[in-house]
């Protein structure tokens, strides 16, 4: 692909992709009686100032932080050893792992609400943080699994093998040699599994209901009247709450691109 | 197989299968067992029946109107989602400069949340006075329209899920050795020849798992058309989930809605066994294996 | 690892803030309230609230928001009531609810201390009618809602009393003002559309619901819903009322694009918002009817319930909370705070309620006039079936009649079906 082709596809995408969301923060500036009408007469801050009241939103935004980055590192840690597994070493039931992962996520959520209630309920951990972080795990490990599977399965074969004679264990081998090449992969499932985590709101809703500790989605649907839709508001909220993620996306962008010169050197 | 003999996997897929099968498998099968009851919460009914929800669902037509429009949903929406990701995750790859930058800033359909993403295209279909009425002629109608009102809760899928299918067809594409494609280009090859007879094949382990996931995904769609349309008008735009989501929470009928959530799980369970057909049984079962 | 120190950090995260639980003082009874939130600032009901805790030393009020919309609202109260939850005391229902939560054993009987003689003297007929179940109070009335024809009082020399005079009148405001909507409702596939449709069959005399069945295939039903259909394809309403809800069509009527709405009492204030286009020329009138009487408009409201299984010193205590949350003076801060319209009928002769909020007062007549939806415990599961049913009438995916004895047969079904 050319440069030029290049340059012209990328900004046809942003543009796609910025342009609706460039519209949300321009609403959040809109003033709400005006709303109906083809441009706002003036910009105003007063949405900022209603999604703020309360702080609220502060708080679900590190409400959300904490179990993104939690259900992630757990996710991850579960997953890769697992796939590296499935995709490198010896053991029955391969097939059943990797199929019943799948199986799993293709279970409608809402059907799975009610037993979850009362069994978090039965251990304690209805109403908490950690809580949502059980049933986000679970959810989002089959996604990671699949991912790094076809990832470690890209490796060399020989490179585990080398890792071996060199005298490692497997554990070692796997994380000194192969987990570190595996870094892209691992990247893009950490962006997938905090994605999910993040715009989870059936799940929230249902297992939380002390304010303190509500997630982004939830103080999200929480704003608004019996028939009120305070889109305005609804937008403020959503531009705040997408600002800290957008920001830790790209520090995870410079740790994939760092991971990946380091591989390039080393390979 | 490339790992010397005896080493054993076991250890190293536990702590992941325990995670799944406690807190994945419990739930699935109290909902399976429910399905085989009919519950009614409100009304303290909780008999045994067999399999009578199955036969009512199969003679229920507004089943198999939910099943159409989340069938022709998902075809649509997975299709155009690769056709337009395929093109960003080559940019992706290719660009030096500005990458971590330029993913962030594809991502942002994504990280928003899906119902903040469903209310910001149901501002712009608003048909009175929404950017797409205004700007596209007949775009007012879109909602409102049986026959178009599905398409709108499409673009929404489009518009929120390209980057993630974009990001599964990147992490394939860097999977890809640099020297094959460089080396295909050396010998004389167009970029396009190259990339079609190189990077196209060797890419389709990454697009087949794309089309899975996002099939999977775009079968259980909730969120964009409860939000657009509440699933009218006249139920044209009404998904599996949703009238699952009604008939359990709705009308309290515990039975019925889990027997619709398992009749889900079968549908996407044949999608997933399609794969396999399309990846050709061999391939799959080296997936699998 | 690399992932070992994140880790740690989150984990202490995690813990610091669940950790952050802080209990009631020891020996106090905590009562747990679930409402939806009345407007932006809490302050007014937390006062209330404290005002309660004062005057009951030994309860301590927890107030838990849900989400404001009802359905999300309905799937809730149904999973953790139904999973036996002893989470929450005290809780809000729509209007609609308490006869299936009551069916369902989930509210508590009130008729001690809210006898069901004294709640249908002192609060309005329709949430009297809907919270007293089986002889029994099970929930009393927090506030209440009507629905009502809105016209432009620039347009309209005075709001119309029969069908033909709507359309009459619409045309003609039509005619003059080239782009204007006649008349803008609810008909998007949600209850909305229901009220909608319920007030039509009410104002030909038709009642939907009788001797414990669903009505819906009856000739006042069918001249009701084909009217509605009608508005559309005469052009009357714009073709996006089938996607429309309260708000879609306030923001056009508030815009100056329509000339009548059929809405609730909560657009008034915006309407007369310094913002608006139309403030200073919006009136607001019964619905019409086929013969000329005012029409009655639908019932909406919320109510206050006590959970059924609650330990008995917790539920004594909800009990108290909900009966001071109900009181007079609750109406008038309600009304005052949150323009929300008191359930009691002696409200309205307060002289205090007129000075603060005069519209709430003037909507009087018209709230006595308020008339329920179907009360039966299948009224929400009935609901689904019919919102799909005359979603798809006004549309035009069915006729009328044909979308009306579908709508029948699914009612008779589920309602047969179930004991």
């Amino acid at each position: 692909m050319s440069a030029r082709a290049a340059w012209t596809t990328a900004a046809a995408y942003l543009a796609f992709f910025l342009l609706p969301f460039g519209w949300l923060v321009l609403t959040s500036l809109w003033p709400d009686a005006e709303l109906a009408r083809a441009l706002p007469s003036r910009l105003t801050l007063e949405n900022y100032a209603a999604a703020l009241r309360g702080g609220g939103l502060a708080r679900a935004v590190a409400n959300s932080l904490a179990v993104g980055t939690a259900t992630t590192a757990v996710a991850l840690a579960l997953a890769a050893p697992a796939a590296f597994a499935v995709a490198r070493l010896e053991f029955r039931g391969r097939g059943l792992l990797l199929g019943g992962a799948l199986a799993i996520s293709m279970f409608p959520p809402i059907a799975t609400a009610s037993p979850l209630y009362v069994g978090l309920r039965a251990v304690g951990l209805l109403d908490t943080l950690p809580g949502l972080v059980v049933p986000y795990t679970s959810f989002s490990l089959p996604l990671a699994l699949w991912l790094l599977t076809s990832t470690f399965r890209a490796l060399p074969g020989e490179l585990y093998r080398a890792a071996r004679v060199d005298g490692c264990t497997p554990f070692g081998a796997f994380r000194r040699v192969l987990l570190p090449l595996a870094a892209p992969g691992l990247a893009t499932s950490a962006l997938l599994v905090f994605a999910f985590a993040w715009n989870e709101l059936l799940y929230a809703i249902t297992f939380i209901s002390t304010p303190a500790r509500r997630t982004v989605p939830m103080a999200l649907a929480l704003f608004g009247g019996e028939f009120r839709d305070p889109f305005v508001v609804l937008a403020a909220a959503s531009t705040l709450a997408t600002v800290p993620v957008v920001l830790v996306a790209v520090v995870f962008q410079r740790r994939v691109v760092a991971g990946l010169t380091a591989g390039a050197v080393k390979g | 197989m490339s790992a010397p003999r005896g080493d054993r996997g076991g250890l190293f897929a536990a702590p992941a299968a325990a995670a799944l099968a406690v807190v994945a498998l419990a739930p699935l099968a109290a909902t399976a067992w429910l399905s085989l009851r009919r519950r009614v919460l409100v009304f303290g009914v909780d008999e045994w029946i067999g399999l009578a929800n199955y036969r009512a669902i199969v003679h229920d037509a507004r089943f198999w109107n939910a099943l159409g429009n989340t069938a022709y949903f998902t075809a649509v929406a997975v299709a155009v989602e690769l056709v337009l990701a395929l093109p960003l995750a080559l940019v992706l790859h290719r660009a030096s400069r500005g990458r971590g930058a330029l993913r962030a800033a594809v991502l942002v359909p994504w990280i928003l949340p899906t119902v903040v993403a469903a209310k910001l295209w149901a501002l712009l279909f608003q048909p009175d006075w929404g950017l797409v009425a205004r700007l596209v002629p007949g775009g007012g109608a879109v909602l409102a329209s049986p026959r178009l009102a599905l398409h709108a809760a499409i673009l929404v899928d489009v518009w929120k899920t390209t980057p993630f299918v974009a990001l599964l067809l990147l992490a394939g594409l860097q999977a890809i050795p640099e020297d094959l494609s460089r080396a295909a280009r050396v010998d004389g090859a167009s970029a396009w020849r190259a990339f079609r007879s190189v990077t196209l094949p060797l890419l389709r382990p990454a697009i087949l798992l794309a089309v899975l996931f996002r099939s999977l995904d775009a079968f259980r769609v909730f969120d964009a058309v409860l939000v657009l349309t509440d699933g009218g008008p006249g139920h044209t735009t009404e998904s599996l989930s949703l009238y699952a989501h009604k008939t359990l929470l709705r009308a309290g009928s515990f039975g019925l809605g889990s027997a619709l959530s398992l009749v889900t799980f079968l549908c996407t369970l044949a999608i997933g066994l399609a794969w396999l057909r399309a990846v050709g049984a061999r391939r799959g079962r080296e997936a699998l294996r | 690892m690399r992932l070992r120190a994140p880790a740690i950090v989150l984990l202490a995260l995690l813990g610091a803030v669940a950790a952050c639980r802080s209990g009631p003082p020891a020996g106090t009874t905590r009562v747990v309230l679930r409402y939806q939130p009345l407007g932006p600032d809490a302050g007014p009901l937390r006062q209330l609230v404290a005002e309660f805790e004062r005057a009951n030393p030994g309860v301590s009020v927890e107030l838990q928001a849900f989400p404001n919309a009802t359905d999300l609202a309905h799937q809730l109260l149904v999973t953790s009531l139904g999973a036996g939850a002893q989470d929450l005391d005290a809780f809000v229902l729509d209007v609609v609810w308490v006869a299936e939560f009551a069916r369902a054993g989930w509210l508590a009987d009130l008729s001690d201390v809210a006898p069901p003689e004294r709640v249908r003297a002192e609060f309005l007929d329709g949430p009297a009618e809907a919270v007293i179940q089986g002889g029994r109070t099970r929930a009393l009335p927090w506030f209440v809602d009507v629905g009502l024809l809105y016209y432009r009082t620039d347009l309209v020399a005075e709001p119309p009393r029969t069908y033909e005079a709507l359309e009459a009148a619409a045309r003609a405001a039509m005619a003059r003002a080239p782009g204007l909507a006649g008349y803008v409702w609810q008909g998007r596939e949600y209850e909305g559309l229901s009220c909608n449709f319920f007030e039509a069959v009410w104002g030909r005399g038709g009642s939907a619901y009788a001797d414990g069945r669903f009505r819906l295939d009856t000739p006042e039903a069918r001249a009701a819903l084909a009217w509605l259909r009608g508005l559309v394809d005469g052009g009357i309403s714009p073709r996006s009322v089938a996607v429309a809800a309260e708000e879609d069509a306030r923001r056009a009527f508030q815009e100056g694009r329509a000339a009548f709405m059929r809405n609730w009492p909560y657009a008034w204030p915006l309407l007369e918002d310094p913002a608006s286009r139309v403030r200073g020329r919006v009136g607001v009138a019964p619905l019409p009817s086929a013969s000329g009487a005012p029409g009655p408009g639908a019932l909406g409201g919320w109510q206050l319930g006590v959970a059924a299984r609650a330990p008995p010193a917790r539920r004594a205590a909800a009990t108290r909370l909900v009966v001071h949350l109900t009181s007079p003076e609750a109406n008038l801060v309600l009304a005052r705070a949150y323009g929300r319209n008191p359930a009691r009928r002696a409200s309205y002769r307060d002289p205090r309620l007129a000075a603060a909020n005069p519209f709430v007062a003037r909507l009087f007549p018209l709230l006595e006039r308020a008339r329920p939806r179907p009360v039966t415990p299948y009224y929400v599961m009935i609901g689904d079936a019919l919102q799909g049913e005359l979603s798809a009438a006004v549309s035009g995916l069915r006729t009328p009649a044909e979308a009306l004895r579908r709508a029948q047969a699914q009612a008779d079904e589920i309602a047969g079906a179930a004991p």
